[in-house]
């Protein structure tokens, strides 16, 4: 795989890796936005925004926006996360440059009062559907109880309210402010030509002016509050808890992304162990979110309602001896296995290498080979692994808990 | 044991799956849910081995692994590095013929299945698809694949332990790679672990189809929850590529026609889709739509109207797109492992061979407005199962 790098005069970067054996090429829009850098007011922006960013432009209407993506036979879609609103398209090889110029000029959208306000009724209806899957609506409010008032704590989807109270000339302003050149970065991964890509981005962004787009960075370790509610419809317990660790710029970050695998993976792990080979919990994982300048273990447990006291127990007790008993050697070698061939397998899809190099990218400003990466998490020590739990405490987390009445 | 191999030299992965004659529909009444039992029971030792030796070896190989369980089958998948597929093959072939079924490891995957049963009340996404199949196949092709309270609460390890013995039937079975392999050593390991294996016959299922209706199911959710599914043709029939674009100018990318009218021009819903699914007996079209309760009826009635639309008439245009959306995500899905061995294996299982891309291309290909046209007069859309679970009950 090969790299090209080039910056625009305006600040947009424009990253490649090139797979000549790929069978297909993906181009990305990584704009570092998201609800972290909303205001309460207008807190769910982000995510809507990225709705209106396919109901085309001056010249093109929302029908033709996905006409034109058909017409190629895409994959496409877009994501928001509390920090990232990132768009998307795999197509064939031969598909690559009219999605690139496609999504050069989706970034300049319309955003038609009339598209806004029908779309307002869809990211309504989402909010609704997000609210009958407990397992999503428990980790976004347990979310929010650990970050508290730092930005981290804001919706991605936003409220109710916020998002009818939300006006076209509101996005409008929040639009000019944050998808500025030298807020986004365009990936392309794939079986396609660097040079021809850059000329097409050029062409079609060239002329976007840059402005300042900052964002308040601050570490924050978490309130450590604990709630409990309960709904009337709900027949297990799901219980979600957050602590604190490194964020993705420190170096530590994969040593905190396999102590997530040693405690939680879906098999093998301590949880697995102790939570669903014993048939207390029908669910059981923990995962690593390592953000900008901060961090966060989430876990999930799903139980029946009589399990759930026992469940916490557990967890408690395999949090105090992750730290007191120490983690076995043979423990971190499993991770690292099982972290290794994710990588092997995920990295042979064009899609699966623009959102890792893309992310690298918005986070870190360079681009990490696959080998640099395969040996960073083979470096990782056991006493990496201590000294994170030391400094970053696991018992000291934020707890929310959804239950049948 | 069929075995069918895909060689990728330029990957680095492999992948397989193993297909077992053991799913829901093969269940003796009164047993519905074993095949869940069994796909977590099997995973607590095999070959001599503990749970938790079986378990460290294949972390130390890496192996990233998951089961099912659907109407016919047990689904055993596994993707790794592909200097790991023979060690992979070994432990797996402990798993599938020496599983230790102790009893004691019995109740607690029957507690995990009882548990799965009562998180899918809280999800009533995933449950509305389940119902839907059980309302629309035939009994016992639709099953709960997950399986009923009153039977998992019944069911002994005794009988379980009969239904791996009568329905893990290796002559049966399909096993498929995909990835950086070489068939014959696959072939020659496969034989060596499996040959011996003795054959057996199946039992015959005889299907009761009920009358097609709408069955609603009272939650005090945020959203009405709509399941639809109508008849479609399998896939050795004949005019089965005519059928998937019909659902692909249905519901293909974002400018098919539900996306456009239930979402784009009316707002009424976020997700609200379209898929094919096939049984080897029998097929569907299965559609699923979450909205809130005010919008619930609406969405349904354009929905019904698209589906019987859709014999009307279609443009060249959207035929085109259709046909491309299928060819291009043909390809996109051919660059992973997992889903070429899962395609083999289906493939294999549905028509007794594994189709090549280039084939399933040029089947595609031959597809017309008029061949399209004339299937979708043969087969019209006139008869619904309708599922809802919500707050509201719509009217049919």
């Amino acid at each position: 795989m090969i790299f090209k790098h080039k910056k625009l005069a305006n600040g947009l970067n424009i990253i490649g890796e090139i797979n000549r054996d790929a069978q297909s090429a993906s181009v990305g829009f990584f704009t570092r936005t998201g609800a972290r850098d909303e205001t309460a007011e207008i807190n769910g922006v982000s995510h809507y925004l990225e709705h209106m960013l396919f109901k085309g432009t001056d010249k093109i209407s929302a029908f033709d926006v996905n006409l034109f993506f058909d017409d190629m036979g895409a994959q496409y879609n877009a994501f928001t996360t509390e920090e990232n609103t990132v768009y998307y398209s795999a197509t064939l090889p031969g598909q690559i440059y009219k999605a690139i110029d496609l999504w050069c000029q989706m970034m300049r959208p319309a955003l038609r009062d009339g598209d806004f306000n029908m779309e307002k009724n869809v990211i309504l209806e989402e909010i609704a559907m997000y609210k009958d899957m407990p397992q999503c609506d428990v980790q976004e409010n347990c979310r929010q109880l650990h970050f508290g008032s730092h930005p981290c704590g804001k919706s991605v989807l936003g409220s109710i309210e916020t998002i009818k109270a939300l006006t076209s000339s509101q996005m409008r302003e929040y639009f000019e402010s944050r998808y500025v050149p030298n807020n986004i970065t365009a990936v392309v991964a794939g079986d396609f030509d660097f040079d021809k890509a850059c000329d097409l981005i050029e062409k079609g962004c060239g002329m976007w002016k840059p402005a300042q787009a900052d964002r308040a960075i601050e570490y924050f370790a978490g309130t450590a509050k604990k709630e409990s509610h309960s709904k009337k419809k709900l027949n297990c317990k799901h219980i979600c808890l957050a602590s604190p660790t490194v964020s993705y710029q420190d170096e530590r970050s994969f040593a905190a992304s396999l102590l997530s695998k040693i405690i939680g993976d879906d098999n093998g792990s301590r949880f697995f162990w102790e939570l669903i080979d014993t048939a207390i919990a029908e669910s059981a994982s923990m995962h690593c979110e390592a953000m900008d300048g901060v961090g966060a273990f989430y876990s999930y447990i799903r139980t029946s309602s009589e399990n759930g006291d026992k469940a916490m127990q557990i967890v408690e007790n395999i949090f105090k001896s992750v730290k007191d008993s120490k983690i076995s050697a043979d423990e971190l070698q499993k991770a690292k296995n099982k972290v290794l061939s994710a990588i092997t397998i995920k990295n042979e899809i064009p899609m699966g290498r623009l959102l890792e190099v893309g992310i690298n990218w918005v986070y870190l400003g360079k681009y990490r080979p696959i080998e640099e990466e395969i040996s960073l998490i083979n470096k990782v020590t056991l006493n990496d692994i201590h000294g994170l739990l030391e400094q970053y405490p696991l018992e000291n987390f934020t707890q929310f808990i959804l239950g049948p009445e | 044991m069929t075995i069918v191999g895909i060689e990728l030299p330029a990957v680095q992965s492999a992948a397989f799956e193993f297909l077992i004659p053991a799913g829901a529909a093969v269940t003796p009444d009164g047993c519905c849910g074993a095949p869940t039992i069994i796909e977590d029971w099997i995973f607590r030792g095999a070959g001599g081995k503990s749970t938790r030796e079986l378990n460290d070896l294949m972390d130390g190989l890496g192996l990233q692994h998951g089961s099912s369980v659907d109407s016919k089958h047990l689904t055993l998948a596994v993707a790794m590095q592909a200097e790991k597929l023979s060690k992979a093959i070994d432990i797996y072939a402990d798993i599938i013929l020496r599983p230790s079924l102790d009893s004691q490891q019995f109740e607690f995957s029957r507690q995990l299945a009882l548990q799965s049963l009562l998180s899918l009340d809280d999800d009533p996404r995933h449950k509305i698809i389940l119902l839907l199949r059980e309302h629309f196949y035939p009994d016992p092709l639709g099953r709960n694949t997950i399986g009923k309270q009153e039977d998992l609460q019944n069911l002994t390890d005794t009988q379980c332990r009969q239904i791996v013995a009568q329905n893990f039937r290796i002559n049966d079975c399909v096993l498929a790679a995909a990835g950086k392999l070489d068939f014959k050593n696959l072939c020659d390991q496969a034989e060596k672990l499996f040959g011996s294996q003795q054959s057996k016959t199946s039992n015959e299922i005889i299907q009761n189809r009920k009358p097609l209706g709408y069955t609603h199911y009272q939650y005090e959710g945020a959203q009405v929850h709509i399941g639809i599914m109508t008849d479609s043709i399998t896939p050795t029939h004949p005019q089965y590529y005519n059928a998937r674009v019909a659902v692909a100018v249905l519901s293909g990318g974002m400018s098919s026609r539900l996306f456009t009218e239930v979402r784009e021009k009316r707002g009424l819903c976020y997700a609200v889709g379209a898929n094919y699914h096939s049984l080897k007996e029998m097929a569907g079209i299965a559609c699923y739509a979450g909205t809130t309760p005010d919008k619930a009826q609406q969405t349904y009635d354009v929905i019904i109207e698209e589906f019987k639309k859709l014999s009307d008439g279609i443009a060249q245009e959207e035929l085109v797109r259709a046909k491309i959306g299928l060819q291009s995500l043909l390809v996109m899905q051919s660059e992973s492992t997992i889903a070429r061995s899962g395609a083999a294996a289906t493939d294999y299982y549905m028509l007794g061979k594994a189709r090549s891309l280039d084939e399933v291309k040029a089947s595609i290909e031959k597809v017309t407005v008029d061949s399209v046209i004339d299937y979708l007069k043969k087969n019209p859309f006139d008869n619904f199962c309708s599922v809802t679970i919500g707050p509201t009950e719509i009217k049919i």
